[in-house]
């Protein structure tokens, strides 16, 4: 289709005779259309809907004698996958292993969720670990945990650590982060802290042992969040104790250590997440140098203070970018 | 007109051609980096999440100028005249020019971010300006007012977000206009809104084809998909039924022509999936996906056959099975089809994005029964956030 462009090419020396060749014998053969990405949302979708359903179906028919059928059809499932993906999978190793096939990593999925509808049944309607709940959200997560590193899935790792969060007694999804976080209890700013620490300690291992690398990102990407905005939730929390000062000054140090950490790896995501926090956290030190009089002069000290540093980081992080690209 | 040096955006066409022949192995990477050289393209495009970061930086700077604005003429009262939102759009607009005529930024952030700002204004000064002459706002005049800004800032700076929103604009209008002036516009405005969309997207695609609109390729891609859906939603019956009852003032009235537009919700999606596939246009297969899921939902909402769990069970495995079987089918790829990934390199794939979402969808905060003879509510085991899924 393109072949003048590729023969100008050619004449203008820029691509050899054999390049020309592997060109020309391509463009000879129909186009092939890729429904990869069809496949994989169609697939993630029925594993979603699937579950959802069959989550409500327990529950909705709860008092019938329906309902073991369910029972049995989810245990079903769960053995079913589970089974399929012991049969399939590709020998462990510590690094990064490739699933079978495109479905594999679907039907594990299925195979976890049902398992956690299944347990989540169990406590429900037979009370197996008693009032412990501390017992019923351990074993889903410790299994979740086994299945991620045991196959190889970053979603279920995700899934996993969503767990530990929630076995904890807090949540890290962004939107349960967002809307449901009440970070003005110390129990709570205390819980998300040691969390993040745990997660950042856990990004921390996985490359310095050397044991799934790749399983780094989703540790460190929840724990830089998670830890920035509980320190910044407790500057805030005792902003008029002098205790405030260990927190602020904890958010830089956890900034300047992910900052080298993010360098080392080339990670500009990182470094992004570094540089927007410690604003946030340099600015609020700011506010509160300039709020300490009341006039109106120190307010538009203070705009021209923000339109001046964000203009700056803005040349700051156009001239990292350049770095990283480099 | 486009405000991007042409020829850098050839060279920039150019080189994402070659780029995937780089990764198809077809040509080396000295061949390559040879080509970049002779095809230099001198933008400032820096990677995706530069440019989020850029994005909110630039927004915090508008945000505070403005407000140093605000604090200076706070004393006077020109707060509610429109020439101020108009003034502060111009500044907004003025960084724009300089920072893309000037110092080459393409789809920076920065430029994202200035656009979005000053569009947003002038549009605010426009509405401003009716609302001080009459009192009343038409939306006729807000319409199509939204429509010139946008459609004068997708020809200068060639942007999918403007282009967006030049098109749904413009189908607002049509619809206003119908509705408003003609006389029982009310009962004809489907059809015509079917007609205004499909001429467009006639249209749209005759432009795509062209070689004076390379430059727009992308803007003209997001123009169809929403020509698609609007043909779609103009005939489909829950959308016709509310809007009817909104405009005539009744509730749960049967629609003239019922059966034409039950066919028409139902039938359209499957039609634009068989035309992606006979085509193999992807833009239209995977619209037509995402309508099927709309008619269905549309069907559901007047007809209940099945209680919800059972549907969504049964609906998982359908598309399960529909997976499965497509899968066994393209093992070997067939008819120009297959299932394996293509060679690009996903930029998805770098944020890990899929994982993500499976942790967002799959998970949710336990809620201790309180006692135990309370069902759980929807969706707080594994299945999570069914009311807002489906």
């Amino acid at each position: 289709m393109n072949e003048p462009l590729y023969k100008t090419l050619h004449a203008e020396g820029l691509i050899s005779d054999d390049s020309l060749n592997r060109i020309t014998e391509r463009e000879k053969q129909p186009p092939l259309f890729s429904v990869h990405w069809e496949i994989k949302t169609l697939l993630y979708l029925g594993v979603l809907l699937l579950t959802t359903g069959l989550g409500l179906l327990v529950y909705e028919n709860i008092d019938t004698i329906g309902h073991q059928f369910v029972l049995l059809f989810i245990a079903l499932i769960c053995a079913g996958s589970f089974a399929y993906c012991f049969k399939l999978k590709l020998p462990f190793t510590t690094e990064k292993v490739k699933s079978p096939n495109v479905s594999f990593d679907y039907i594990l999925l299925l195979a976890c969720t049902s398992f956690v509808i299944f347990v989540g049944y169990l406590q429900f309607e037979y009370k197996v670990f008693g009032t412990n709940y501390g017992l019923a959200t351990l074993i889903p997560m410790l299994v979740l945990f086994f299945v991620a590193y045991y196959f190889d899935h970053l979603g279920i790792l995700n899934m996993a650590i969503a767990n530990l969060a929630i076995w904890m007694g807090v949540s890290v999804t962004p939107k349960r982060l967002l809307l449901n976080s009440d970070f003005d209890s110390e129990t709570i700013i205390y819980t998300y802290l040691v969390l993040g620490i745990i997660l950042i300690l856990g990004a921390y291992a996985t490359q310095h042992f050397n044991f799934k690398k790749h399983f780094k990102f989703s540790y460190q990407h929840y724990g830089v969040h998670v830890t920035f905005i509980s320190l910044l939730a407790g500057y805030f929390h005792y902003y008029n104790s002098a205790i405030a000062a260990l927190w602020i000054l904890g958010a830089f140090a956890l900034a300047f250590l992910i900052y080298r950490d993010a360098r080392n790896n080339k990670s500009y995501y990182f470094t992004l997440l570094v540089i927007l926090y410690s604003y946030v956290a340099a600015s609020s030190l700011i506010v509160r140098l300039f709020t300490f009089g009341d006039n109106e002069g120190a307010v538009a000290l203070l705009f021209m203070y923000f339109i001046a540093s964000a203009i700056g980081l803005i040349f700051l992080l156009i001239n990292m970018n350049k770095k990283f690209k480099a | 007109m486009i405000i991007y040096n042409k020829t850098w955006l050839a060279n920039l066409r150019l080189q994402n051609t070659l780029e995937k022949d780089l990764y198809a192995g077809c040509i080396t990477k000295d061949e390559f980096s040879a080509i970049k050289e002779k095809y230099p393209v001198d933008f400032y495009t820096p990677t995706l999440f530069a440019r989020v970061g850029l994005f909110i930086l630039t927004c915090i700077v508008m945000l505070f100028v403005y407000g140093l604005i605000a604090l200076m003429v706070s004393s006077s009262n020109m707060f509610s005249s429109p020439g101020f939102p108009f003034f502060l759009g111009l500044i907004s607009y003025a960084g724009l020019e300089f920072m893309v005529g000037g110092n080459n930024h393409y789809r920076s952030g920065v430029d994202d971010a200035l656009l979005f700002i000053s569009g947003c204004l002038f549009f605010t000064a426009l509405f401003m300006l009716f609302d001080a002459n009459n009192n009343n706002p038409t939306y006729i005049d807000l319409t199509a007012a939204a429509f010139l800004i946008s459609l004068l800032l997708t020809i200068r700076f060639a942007d999918m977000l403007m282009s967006a929103a030049c098109c749904i604009a413009f189908f607002a209008w049509v619809f206003f206009f119908w509705t408003k002036v003609i006389p029982s516009g009310t009962a004809t405005v489907p059809f015509i809104m079917i007609l205004a969309s499909a001429g467009s997207y006639w249209l749209l695609s005759t432009f795509r084809g062209k070689i004076q609109f390379i430059n727009y390729q992308n803007c003209l891609t997001v123009g169809l998909i929403i020509c698609l859906v609007t043909l779609y939603a103009s005939g489909n019956y829950y959308i016709i039924q509310t809007l009817g009852d909104k405009l005539n003032g009744t509730s749960g009235k049967a629609v003239p022509f019922g059966t034409i537009f039950w066919a028409w919700t139902i039938i359209l999606p499957f039609v634009y999936f068989g035309l992606g596939i006979k085509r193999k246009d992807a833009i239209l297969l995977r619209t037509g996906l995402l309508l099927i899921a709309a008619a269905a939902l549309t069907f559901r909402n007047y007809y209940h056959i099945l209680p919800i769990d059972t549907t969504l069970t049964i609906i998982g495995v359908v598309i399960l099975g529909i997976a499965y079987g497509v899968m066994k089918y393209l093992e070997t790829p067939k008819y120009g089809f297959t299932y394996a990934e293509t060679d690009e390199a996903n930029l998805m794939d770098n944020l890990k994005v899929e994982s993500l979402i499976i942790a967002e969808t799959f998970s949710t905060a336990p809620t201790p029964p309180a006692d135990g003879g309370v069902k759980f509510g929807g969706g707080d085991f594994g299945g999570g956030g069914s009311s807002s899924t489906f």
